[in-house]
């Protein structure tokens, strides 16, 4: 294939692999240079939005964990949060604890198989996991029974392991017996170990040497890494309460896509996620995640984006370590719910997802009807970040062929982990050269 | 065979918010229920999934929406051959999967690992609709009934190959 001016250049794939979802992705070119990239998504959210209108605000939890099969806690924390908010609840400290053993469950499934099945085969040269699995079983097997633990969790304290439908607006339908929560430890321990492992093998793999001029947003969450709750901020010193993040953060749309575009309000585009967690909150890891941290040679902020596997493997062991400090401290919640009565009111939840932070926005009448509805995935606030990532790759990367070039792109974008969507399809790529 | 009560697990994919997606996961809790196997597994929308809910079962019975070019509702059996025998070689994503990594990839992962069901029969039900929403397309309801018989007709024959 030639790649001379005046000649269109279009690399045609059936879509990108190991991306939760679908999208397509187009490129163009005007003499050698990357003028436009356009990273188009499609969003369950929006359509959820319209779905919620009219429906009791109980219902919220279980409508959106459905949105991702890869992260329904997430879905059901920020709905939890942002219901209470607005009818003016505070849940006890066993519920909010119950809360951040369940979110770390999913952060363990979550983060094992991205490390694992999807990310991990583009620094060893593997088509897919399948094909690591054939070269290094030990290490899938390493990554399987980790997330294998996360099931675990997910299937005590949620009920089951995909969907778990014991979360409810106020807490959960039923506490887990003290002996089914204090089975976990072991399973935690031993994943823990597999953990620091990951940490240890990732940090071998080879990097190609790129730092990204990021804007980093993240939650906070006093003395802790944040998971369930925490206040929205900034590695450029934004410190907002939830419904002040929400009134910054402008969607729009954009001519050339159907997917919002998330960005704060008069300020450049943002980076949510591991690695924006991880530069605003590694001063209060714990102990043996900042060990862990330090051994794999990571400084307070990493801004290497193909170093997110490395990042994300870190908060695999906060996410384990966490677990395990919860379930040797289980107490019970009783009642398992806080009463929570409708009125009429505005709230906004924010909880970190694994891919990032995660906003509901909700307006219910006096007898808990939702009136409106606003969701922010992670992915739409990093949208434009991550087009900005795939610019340059696609840009220093003009001279190969159509197969590496699409190679490169899949990897920048995994980079970030997008959910794009779960129940869905493909993503094509284009880049026209003219 | 391990043993002589086989163990069967069944599994629905799809998501009830892509219409005739939905019906792998309502057929196969019906046929659960009907030939009291116990719990289903699923609604899963990520094959992946998988791994670990079937793990070195006598049989694993997927059910799925499909999408081939025959009439919606329309009912198809496959047997995968599992842990011992070939598998069409396939990606990632199953070229007949709407999912993220389709079932050809995970039983591959799953052999890789010696994780693998001994056989794995995939109950294909034709969609037509798979936009957003909730509801299955009329030819696709139709055919529920007749879908779950055959199910239920595999979980019982696996079960009594002890």
């Amino acid at each position: 294939m030639t790649h001379g001016s005046g000649s269109p250049r279009t690399i045609g794939v059936e879509g990108l692999s190991r991306v939760e979802g679908e999208g397509s992705l187009r490129v163009v070119v005007h003499d050698g240079t990357v003028t436009d990239v356009a990273l188009e998504i499609f969003e369950p959210p929006r359509y959820f939005e319209a779905l919620l209108v009219g429906r009791h605000f109980t219902e919220a939890p279980d409508i959106t964990a459905r949105i991702c099969g890869i992260c329904p806690v997430a879905y059901q924390m920020s709905a939890c949060s942002a219901m209470e908010t607005a009818c003016g609840v505070v849940v006890d400290d066993r519920v909010a604890s119950l809360r951040r053993l369940l979110y770390c469950g999913e952060w363990i499934q979550s983060h094992a198989l991205h490390i694992y099945l999807l990310h991990a085969p583009d620094f060893l040269g593997c088509a897919d996991a399948v094909e690591l699995a054939e070269r290094d079983r030990t290490a899938v097997e390493r990554g399987l029974s980790i997330k294998r633990t996360g099931n675990l969790i997910m299937e005590t304290v949620g009920g089951r392991a995909v969907h778990p439908v014991n979360v409810r607006v106020g807490g959960f339908y039923r506490a887990p017996d003290p002996e089914a929560v204090a089975a976990l430890a072991e399973p935690l321990r031993r994943a823990r170990d597999a953990a620091l492992e990951t940490v240890e093998w990732v940090s071998r793999f080879e990097f190609p040497d790129v730092i990204g001029d990021y804007r980093f947003v993240a939650l906070r969450d006093p003395g802790r890494y944040p998971i369930e709750r925490g206040r929205p901020a900034s590695s450029d010193g934004l410190d907002l309460g939830p419904a002040e993040f929400g009134d910054l953060a402008v969607e729009e749309h954009v001519a050339r896509s159907t997917a919002l575009h998330a960005r704060l309000a008069g300020r450049d585009p943002y980076l949510t996620g591991p690695m924006a967690r991880y530069a605003l909150n590694s001063d209060v890891l714990p102990p043996i995640a900042a060990d862990a941290a330090a051994m794999a040679g990571l400084g307070p902020v990493c801004s290497n984006p193909f170093q997110s596997i490395v990042v994300r493997s870190v908060e695999l062991v906060v996410a384990c370590d966490e677990a395990l400090a919860l379930v040797e401290a289980y107490l019970p919640p009783d009642p398992p719910a806080s009463e929570v009565r409708p009125r009429p009111g505005v709230g906004t939840g924010v909880t970190e997802a694994p891919r990032g932070l995660l906003l509901h926005r909700y307006e219910i009448d006096a007898e808990g009807t939702i009136l409106a509805a606003r969701i922010m995935p992670p992915t739409s606030q990093n949208q434009l970040t991550i087009e900005a990532d795939l610019r340059r790759v696609v840009q220093e990367g003009l001279h190969l062929e159509d197969d590496d070039l699409q190679w490169r792109c899949e990897q920048a974008v995994r980079n970030h982990d997008p959910c794009i969507s779960c129940a869905a399809h493909f993503l094509d790529l284009s880049v026209v050269e003219t | 065979m391990t043993g002589t009560t086989p163990r069967v697990v069944v599994a629905g994919l799809g998501s009830e918010y892509r219409r005739d997606d939905g019906v792998g996961p309502l057929i196969a809790a019906r046929a659960v229920d009907e030939a009291g196997l116990g719990s289903v597994i699923g609604p899963l929308v990520d094959p992946l999934d998988l791994l670990g809910e079937w793990d070195e079962a006598d049989l694993a019975v997927v059910v799925d929406a499909v999408r081939s070019g025959v009439a919606p509702g329309t009912l198809t059996l496959v047997e995968l051959t599992g842990a011992h025998g070939s598998v069409a070689q396939a990606g990632p994503r199953g070229a007949t999967s709407t999912h993220g990594i389709g079932l050809a990839g995970v039983l591959r992962l799953a052999r890789a690992i010696d994780r693998a069901p001994a056989r794995v029969v995939v109950v294909g039900i034709e969609g037509e609709d798979f936009g957003r929403g909730t509801g299955l397309s009329p030819a696709v309801e139709a055919a529920v009934p007749a879908a779950v018989c055959r199910v239920v007709d595999v979980i019982k024959e696996g079960r009594a190959c002890a």
